[in-house]
């Protein structure tokens, strides 16, 4: 600490020192915030000379783009909203404690995966595994789930004993190796299936009976591959509003006769619903911007199309490779920065709107004697 | 506390920021660009140009280490119209390019330096249309490539074809709706691709843009039903070349030979530009460099990165330089 | 109504209660069945691509002789079977480097161990059969053959002297090859258990410590890491100092009203935009604006070809370390927010001044904040590809942005990336196919450099809240 015998002569040295530090910290961090701030006005001053050829020449070039990002952040969404939502109840309600604690630090892990290599891995590997399987694909969206409530319905019925050694609050974790053999189950359903009910091929039924295009890359290898990747914010931030809903509101209504679940519904849902809203908000923020998985999975063809076998081209992917070879000044160069700015301004205004929603659940789990 | 005092003591990302800054001072103090020509050490070599002959040039480069240990070369791939301006700048003397120069390049040459840039043909490319390996599509003519590929027909042909019925028998291939792949908007490929082979008309909106050739080699690859354009040198075993009908009524395939030969209507040259004044010699390390394009090691390798030779009768390859 | 009896109660709470939750439950179990599933196929392909793998001599119902490593099998289409993809090497005598066999035309399939594998330059690999080696008019063959090739490899290029491998190849094409062009040679099926692990070490090593060759279809990605390293570095250094300063600023020094609040949502929220944006943002500020000044300025006479004015380093940096300000904004701030205001009020009534009692009180105490908020940056900088492509990453950079040359950083140089490099192997390499196990490789060590990352970062706040629980 500091020593409280200085000679008084240095006390305005000292004091200088610390207006100039104190006016340094202040220029530096106004600077930074600056700095940051410019990114918004750049993107806007930038786009200014597209003014002047009219709204619809830049409507018409981008709007397939902007419908192809909206695509595949509704596709993504779709496929992670449900899953992060359902890991983020289990683990904030169900789950042990132990299991928590290792829990979130893995899904974590998750987020950290670059784009990159879940695009390389949906665009490579995924895409043509799910085009020659897509019966099977398709089978194990609706398996999976039933899958999960047969398990349940078949612990219920075992014995206590094996209850006991395998608890509700590790199902997380001992599921895995179930989930597992009924993926291996449906993958030698399907083509029996297909081959009983659906006369031999799936992909000819849908492109004779439904006119239906398949593209190998496509809304749904995009819709799993960046749904994986959003899955854990939205889980992380739904998980926290979950997690800190005050204990007394779901022992009341447990100790009203309520079940487990039925406070869950009917107390905890409603409660953290701002929480978990702003949570899928932030999800779809990150699903718009999301680059390299959407350039690497998603075909990038610039389609007006609602199907989910059909590719799509986004704005961020367009950006990426595009703008390096766009000379600066130029029409393309332009019509880039909108595309950016029309990102920018979307994620910053959907953000900001979770962020407000966060900040008043907050205020509210304080007024009601919650964890701050 | 006293403990965390000494942690204060250090500074460290003070100094760090301190340091860095030094570098940026010494950057612009000090630094030279890389690729000056007159200032390199004689034992570096610089190139500036096409995107497409980067393996290439880069694997010359590795050669050239190999044959002569203290010569290097750099090879900056910013695409083939960054060439010109580095040779009109100065800053290279070897621009390698996947088309001639234009005109008005040219001219900038000759006003900056008083004397043309020699030109040297190295090697040849082809585009080639692609199916899936198993495909029994053997051949197209251009009036059919642009039925595929293109919405406005610009090549003379009476209807788009959007099927495999169109093309084949459905026994054969009952693939259904053709699925199109390609490059994007701003590769050389895409250009060259919808000026030859689509008579300059539009692209079809549904085809696949992808960033790069291999990457429409393996999508074509992965699916029965695909269709797509890719550089000769990415082709393979995964996907079929198909041939192409020429002027002339006949189905040239994309081989070596027909390629050499300039016989598949797919074919360009590629090119070496070097900024060299008449009457005088080339600097020892350029000099190398082209004695290695012109050797046999040279040409092996114009194969081995899955390009073309030039015909040994072709005057520019043996001319003596 | 009557009242439920006391069976159909049950059932109906053992579907309220029973059921939902092993969704809920399932939904953690596939979550984390897919980030096992991913890690897994990245650890398996990854790194089996370095094991000597087992060299096949298949014969055809029609009599062709096939040498090569078996890499897949698909199914044939109209349900004809299936077939496999041989990689069969030689390219410079088959024009290719890989065969699909259809696998019921396949009559004989052996492993003889006298199969080799080289790799040499220009043409890549060759599969087939060593005949002997000539050496200074000398001819080898058998043992001696193999332990000339053997210490031959192991001296440098210089001193091999000239000798030449007689080899021939499945259908008894013979080939003359310089040894001078061999870079390693192997034989795979007579290696036993424990050279297959050295072999695998040191191609392990190999791959982590050599340049890529023949323009990125071989050889090894350290100027990759290098580089991704680098950037990485400068990338903390420029952001930590600005990075606490803006959290000191909005914490301690800022008066706490709605403009701070507003300012503060908003520097949340930019950890949500797009790293696309920034990208963009670094491009048009960057290097068209701040490079082409400085270019106009200091190196006006190497225009047009630009110094700075072209993606960089440094501007990579700069647009890294811009992307992930907020992370370490947000980090720091929540290190400063949980410091007691009774710290601060001691170390004033002490006498402190406001400077004193920041670097001597509050900052010490925020150190491991600022770490966590670092690390976590530096991770997110090290997968991040997109804003790079924009900025100044090279599919090749001969020459690292780090050497001996004054002023020995060379901070307007390009440089490579292993997420660029992963990109551009896998979508714009010459055979994408050769590429894949590369790719898979570069993936699993980036993977697992990020992983690290977060890793530390997440054991350091673990560790930081036990402190924190001990010190309340």
């Amino acid at each position: 600490m500091t020593s409280p015998r200085l000679p008084r002569v240095y006390l305005p040295l000292r004091q200088l020192q610390d207006r100039i530090a104190t006016g340094l910290i202040t220029a530096g961090g106004i600077g930074v915030l600056l700095a940051i701030l410019a990114i918004g006005v750049f993107l806007a001053w930038e786009t200014l000379p597209l003014l002047a050829l009219g709204d619809t020449f830049a409507l018409s070039k981008l709007s397939p783009l902007a419908w192809g990002t909206l695509k595949a952040a509704i596709a993504a969404m779709l496929f992670a909203t449900p899953i992060a939502l359902g890991a983020a109840i289990y683990s904030a309600l169900f789950m042990s404690a132990r299991l928590r604690s290792r829990l979130k630090p893995a899904l974590e892990l998750m987020e950290a995966v670059p784009g990159v290599v879940v695009g390389f891995i949906a665009g490579l590997v995924l895409a043509p595994w799910v085009e020659r399987h897509l019966a099977s694909t398709l089978l194990l969206i609706v398996w999976l789930p039933f899958s999960a409530i047969l398990a349940g319905a078949l612990w219920h019925l075992a014995a206590a004993r094996l209850r006991r050694r395998l608890p509700h609050s590790w199902a997380g974790l001992w599921l895995i190796p179930w989930l597992v053999c009924m993926v291996a189950v449906a993958l030698w359903l399907a083509p029996w299936l297909e081959h009983h009910l659906l006369g031999g091929d799936l992909r000819r039924l849908l492109d004779q009976q439904y006119g239906m295009d398949y593209a190998t890359r496509n809304a749904l290898i995009v819709g799993i591959a960046m749904g994986f990747a959003v899955i854990p914010s939205i889980y992380a931030l739904a998980e926290d509003a979950l997690a800190d809903i005050p204990p007394t509101l779901m022992e009341g209504a447990q100790a009203l006769g309520a079940s487990r679940w039925q406070a869950l519904w009917k107390v905890a849902l409603p409660t953290a619903g701002p929480g978990i809203f702003s949570a899928v908000m932030i999800g779809a923020g990150r699903a718009v911007g999301e680059t390299m998985i959407v350039l690497m999975a998603s075909g990038n063809t610039a389609l007006f199309s609602a199907s989910p076998f059909e590719g799509l081209r986004s704005l961020s992917a367009a950006i990426a490779i595009e703008l390096p070879e766009a000379s600066p000044g130029g029409l393309t160069y332009h019509l880039l920065i909108l595309a950016a700015l029309s990102l920018f301004l979307f994620t910053f205004l959907v953000n900001t709107l979770a962020e407000v929603v966060r900040q008043r659940l907050r205020r509210r789990y304080h007024r009601l004697g919650g964890r701050p | 506390m006293k403990g965390n005092g000494l942690w204060l003591r250090k500074k460290y990302p003070l100094r760090l920021a301190l340091l860095g800054t030094l570098f940026m001072v010494a950057q612009l103090a000090w630094g030279q660009p890389t690729t000056t020509a007159p200032s390199l050490p004689s034992g570096t070599l610089g190139a500036v140009g096409s995107d497409t002959m980067a393996g290439l040039v880069l694997r010359w480069g590795e050669a050239l280490t190999a044959r002569h240990p203290e010569i290097s070369l750099q090879f900056q791939a910013g695409g083939s119209a960054s060439a010109p301006t580095a040779l009109i700048a100065g800053t290279t003397r070897l621009g390698p390019m996947s088309r001639p120069m234009s005109d008005s390049e040219h001219q900038q040459f000759v006003d900056r330096y008083g004397y043309p840039p020699l030109e040297l043909r190295v090697a040849r490319d082809a585009l080639v249309v692609v199916v899936h390996r198993h495909n029994p599509l053997e051949a197209l003519t251009r009036q059919q490539v642009d039925a595929i590929f293109s919405t406005g027909l610009t090549c003379g042909a009476d209807h788009a074809i959007r099927r495999w019925e169109e093309l084949l028998e459905a026994q054969l291939w009952p693939y259904g709706q053709i699925a199109l792949h390609g490059r994007n908007l701003a590769s050389g490929t895409h250009g060259l691709f919808q000026q030859q082979a689509l008579c300059s008309g539009q692209f079809r909106v549904d085809i696949s843009e992808h960033p790069g050739s291999s990457a429409v080699v393996a999508a074509v690859g992965e699916s029965p039903n695909a269709i797509g354009y890719a550089g000769y040198n990415h082709l393979s075993p995964m996907v079929k070349a198909l041939r192409l009908t020429d002027q002339q009524g006949r189905d040239v395939a994309p081989t070596e030979s027909s390629i050499q030969r300039g016989e598949y209507p797919l074919s360009r040259d590629l090119y070496l530009y070097v900024n060299l004044p008449p009457g005088e010699s080339l600097p020892a390390a350029e000099q190398a460099f082209i004695e290695l394009i012109t050797s046999a090691e040279g040409q092996q390798i114009i194969r081995a990165s899955g390009f073309v030779p030039l015909p040994p009768s072709d005057p520019n390859a043996q001319q003596p330089w | 109504m009557k009242p439920l009896s006391e069976q159909s109660k049950r059932r109906v709470n053992w579907l309220n209660d029973g059921l939902w939750p092993w969704l809920c439950a399932a939904c953690v179990a596939l979550s984390l069945l897919m980030l096992a599933a991913l890690l897994t196929l990245l650890a398996t392909r990854g790194l089996g691509h370095f094991w000597p793998a087992t060299l096949e001599e298949v014969t055809l119902t029609s009599g062709d002789i096939v040498i090569g490593q078996p890499v897949r099998e698909t199914p044939l289409p109209l349900n004809a079977g299936m077939e496999r993809l041989y990689f069969t090497g030689n390219r410079d005598i088959n024009g290719a480097n890989w065969r699909w066999i259809a696998v019921d035309d396949i009559s004989a399939q052996t492993t003889p161990n006298d199969l080799i594998r080289l790799e040499r330059t220009p043409w890549g690999d060759f599969i087939g059969r060593l005949v002997a080696v000539e050496s200074d008019g000398q001819r080898l063959t058998g043992q001696a053959a193999w332990d000339y090739i053997t210490t031959a490899l192991a001296q440098p290029a210089s001193q091999q002297g000239s000798s030449d491998l007689l080899l021939i190849t499945a259908d008894g094409h013979a080939l003359r090859q310089p040894l001078s062009n061999v870079s390693h040679f192997q034989a795979p099926n007579a290696m036993s258990w424990g050279q297959k692990v050295t072999a695998w070490g040191q191609n392990v090593w190999r791959f982590l410590s050599e340049g890529p060759r023949a323009a990125n279809t071989g050889g090894g990605v350290w100027p990759a890491i290098f580089g991704t390293v680098l950037m990485v570095i400068l990338m903390s250094v420029i952001v930590t100092p600005f990075g606490v300063l803006a959290a000191i600023y909005l914490n301690e020094i800022a008066h706490q009203n709605r403009l701070t609040h507003l300012v503060r949502i908003g520097v949340r929220n930019l950890a949500g935009v797009p790293s696309i944006v920034y990208g963009v943002f670094g491009l048009g500020v960057f290097v068209y604006g701040i490079g082409g000044s400085i270019d106009n300025w200091f190196f006006s006479d190497e225009l047009p070809s630009p110094t700075f004015g072209t993606g960089g380093l440094l501007w990579a940096s700069l647009t890294l370390a811009l992307l992930t300000l907020p992370v370490v904004i947000v980090a720091t701030e929540e290190g400063l927010a949980r410091i007691p205001d009774a710290q601060r009020e001691g170390a004033v009534a002490l006498g402190a001044t406001r400077l004193e009692m920041l670097t001597r009180v509050v900052l010490p105490m925020a150190t491991p904040a600022m770490l966590t908020g670092v690390i976590l940056a530096v991770a997110r900088a090290a997968g991040e590809v997109a804003p790079l492509m924009l900025v100044g990453v090279a599919k090749l950079a001969p020459q690292m942005p780090l050497d001996g040359e004054f002023p020995y950083l060379h901070l307007e140089r390009k440089f490579m990336h292993l997420g660029y490099h992963l990109f551009d192997t896998a979508f714009h390499g010459e055979d994408v196919q050769a590429a894949i196990p590369l790719v898979y490789a570069t993936a699993l060590l980036l993977v697992l450099i990020v992983l690290v990352l977060n890793l530390t970062a997440i054991f350091l706040r673990h560790y930081l809240r036990r402190q924190r629980g001990n010190e309340c």
